[in-house]
């Protein structure tokens, strides 16, 4: 039983910096209609900016993030502004081929700046941990998860309350009709894409202090992102957090799955990647617009 | 136009097995050209850019000491690689083209059990000699394969160090947890441990894996917690074997010692962990603490060769890089014996070969395995890696058991 509640605890750790991985690819899908390749290089380039403070300045990780969230949300506004404008009424294929060399320029950019070596970043709190009942909880991955909700509140009420965030959902609803009510739909996608450039630095952060950095790390969490992102619903933010929750938990599950079937022993945890996938499947058969999606057109 | 999910996720794959970019070096006539498809990106990056260390300081070596003579002409050495991106399939790919496209004479293997693997299968369409250094799968070498050589240890033979090592401690290591990735070298390593521990007395009381693309692997550590092992093994590689330690120490896991498959012996586990990376064992195919005197035409001892690689790329001296340089060793001695540069000859050459070099013996079973090297057991202490095991190559004397955490 306390294994159960053991695994509860490790998916939902694991789901929250899955959600935040996921936010900021989900808002550029959602609302620019942009699979943005480049979203797992941007996650790397935000983790190497907090090793870089870490060791060069021993900022702190948790200190590092508004830093994160400023460069990188600089540079995704950059590139929108400058290149992405160009091309962003072209056919799918146009963007995701440029996101697609993005990355590729990034990710070798980063080979060339830090090498291929592993990194870490090791704080004096790496490790340390409490007991909660049987269940042991690591601080750090604590902290990471309260930061991830903090992030994901503040996104939600950003959209809803603040004026830059509604003219960004009217421009996702309808761009004809923002355009006509004085949203300037060019600065809008600069902001976004800013946007999910600067919470893909965040969640690089927020892995750094448990996953190890080198610079081809994003890939790895760029499918991760994707599938959260599908599984919760495109756009929503509610919907990254849940789909990030739902995968981390029932990848935690997964690994307990352990059965024989005649001589063949299966493990569960060999599978986790397989089984995360089709709960994505069985959700997207039963509601196709994801767990939290809203029905469009 | 909406972009449906599935549809995305197909070009996604698309893109993903394009695009490999190439590091260009030109051939000429008086130059015995090697190929090699290596993980310069990708989640063995590390591995692969040792691995290109040990290929370079060989071709720099030879070319500055004269070249290699091939019945009575003296030829300099070079090598074209490409990147690739540590994929199974682009590596095989990449290996045709070298062969088809670049005309190389011979290739060196790429970093990898997966990738040597899928490459070997070319070599021997292609009937092109191959020796390899870093691809220690047993099931590359159990194909029938005519082309391909090995300098390695097989797999299985990773962990057994550790494990004799843990045994013949006070307390001895009575109980096993195995955790191990899901590629192919892994899962011998692991099965290896398994059956090793078996066969002397020990009880495995966990074995399980994890997908090697995992970002998280805190369930395996809980579920491992609960069957309170004397020795806690990893069969992986040094992504995982980072994510593992990491775990061990957040749950507060505690053993009598842990061991690694890939992971102490390369520096980075040491700089990335800190004081959690101490008193950690490793399997090794090698370290500068070896004691062989080596044949003729190249750093004779381990030490010559540790201080070699420090001067040109300022780290200490890797089993990957040993084993890499010891493939290239393989084809130096074959060709010079085969006097030809005819794959054919040089096979034969390969298959027939007995030397020693500062890395060890070479010398290669009938599946093309080199069985008559053992592997040594590094252990981090106080952030330096020590070899312990065997005693007869060991520099110092294994911590054990190792202290709680927090006071490493």
């Amino acid at each position: 039983m306390h294994l159960l509640a053991q695994d509860l605890v490790n998916g939902i750790l694991a789901g929250g910096i899955l959600a935040v991985v996921a936010l900021g690819f989900s808002l550029v899908w959602g609302i620019m209609n942009i699979i943005n390749l480049a979203h797992g290089a941007f996650v790397m380039l935000g983790a190497y900016t907090t090793y870089q403070l870490f060791t060069s300045f021993h900022v702190d990780p948790f200190v590092s993030l508004p830093i994160s969230f400023v460069l990188l949300f600089v540079l995704g506004y950059l590139i929108q502004r400058l290149l992405m404008n160009w091309i962003a009424r072209a056919p799918l294929l146009t963007t995701f081929l440029f996101t697609f060399g993005l990355s590729l320029l990034v990710v070798n950019i980063a080979l060339i700046v830090w090498s291929g070596d592993t990194r870490g970043v090791t704080t004096a709190y790496s490790g340390a941990n409490f007991t909660l009942g049987d269940v042991t909880v690591p601080w750090a991955k604590l902290y990471t998860l309260l930061a991830a909700l903090a992030i994901t509140g503040t996104m939600q009420l950003w959209l809803v309350r603040s004026k830059t965030g509604r003219a960004i959902r009217a421009t996702s609803m309808d761009i004809g009709a923002a355009q006509l009510s004085g949203v300037r739909v060019t600065e809008i996608y600069a902001i976004v894409f800013g946007l999910g450039a600067g919470l893909a630095g965040v969640a690089g952060t927020l892995i750094s202090l448990s996953y190890s950095l080198h610079p081809t790390m994003g890939d790895l969490f760029l499918i991760k992102a994707f599938v959260v992102c599908v599984l919760g619903g495109l756009g929503s933010v509610q919907g990254a957090l849940i789909g990030g929750l739902v995968y981390g938990i029932v990848e935690a599950f997964a690994t307990q799955l352990d059965f024989t079937i005649g001589t063949q022993h299966i493990s569960g945890s060999g599978l986790q990647d397989a089984i995360a996938l089709i709960v994505l499947l069985i959700v997207l058969i039963v509601r196709p617009r994801g767990i939290m999606g809203k029905a469009t057109a | 136009m909406k972009l449906r999910p599935t549809a995305a996720l197909g070009i996604l794959a698309l893109c993903a097995t394009l695009a490999a970019p190439s590091v260009p070096v030109s051939a000429a006539g008086d130059t015995i050209l090697f190929g090699s498809p290596v993980s310069l990106t990708g989640n063995l990056t590390k591995e692969g850019h040792l691995t290109q260390e040990g290929y370079e300081l060989w071709k720099t070596y030879v070319n500055s000491h004269g070249g290699i003579k091939v019945g009575g002409k003296t030829y300099k050495v070079d090598i074209k690689y490409y990147d690739d991106e540590s994929k199974n399939d682009t590596s095989a790919q990449l290996a045709e083209r070298l062969i088809d496209q670049d005309h190389v004479n011979f290739l060196l293997g790429p970093y990898g059990s997966g990738t040597s693997f899928t490459v070997a299968q070319i070599a021997e369409r292609k009937k092109m000699p191959m020796v390899e250094g870093n691809g220690a799968a047993e099931k590359i070498f159990n194909q029938g394969f005519r082309y391909t050589f090995g300098v390695l240890s097989p797999a299985r033979r990773y962990l057994e160090g550790v494990l004799e090592m843990a045994r013949a401690q006070k307390p001895a290591a009575q109980t096993v947890a195995i955790t191990a990735a899901s590629d192919a070298f892994s899962q011998e390593v692991a099965q290896g441990a398994a059956a090793w521990a078996n066969a002397h007395g020990m009880k495995v009381v966990y074995n399980n894996k994890y997908p090697d693309t995992a970002t998280d692997v805190s369930s395996i550590i809980s579920a491992l917690k609960q069957t309170n092992p004397d020795l806690i093994l990893n069969a992986g590689h040094l992504q995982d074997a980072l994510l593992v330690q990491k775990g061990l120490r957040e749950q507060n896991v505690m053993a009598r010692a842990y061991g690694y498959s890939v992971g102490p012996d390369t520096p980075d586990f040491a700089n990335s962990l800190g004081k959690d990376a101490n008193d950690v064992f490793g399997g090794a195919q090698w370290s500068d603490a070896v004691k062989y005197k080596g044949d003729p035409g190249f750093y004779h001892t381990a030490p010559e060769y540790a201080k070699a690689i420090m001067d040109t790329y300022h780290h200490r001296a890797d089993y990957h890089n040993a084993e890499s340089t010891a493939a290239c060793l393989a084809f130096q001695y074959a060709i010079q014996r085969a006097g030809s540069l005819d794959p054919e000859k040089v096979r034969d050459a390969l298959a027939k070969l007995d030397i020693t070099t500062f890395y060890g013996i070479i010398k290669f079973d009938s599946r093309g395995l080199n069985l008559y090297k053992p592997m040594v057991v590094n252990q981090i202490q106080n952030g330096r890696l020590v070899t312990v095991w065997p005693t007869l190559t060991a520099d110092g004397k294994p911590k054990y058991p190792a202290p709680p955490w927090g006071q490493r």
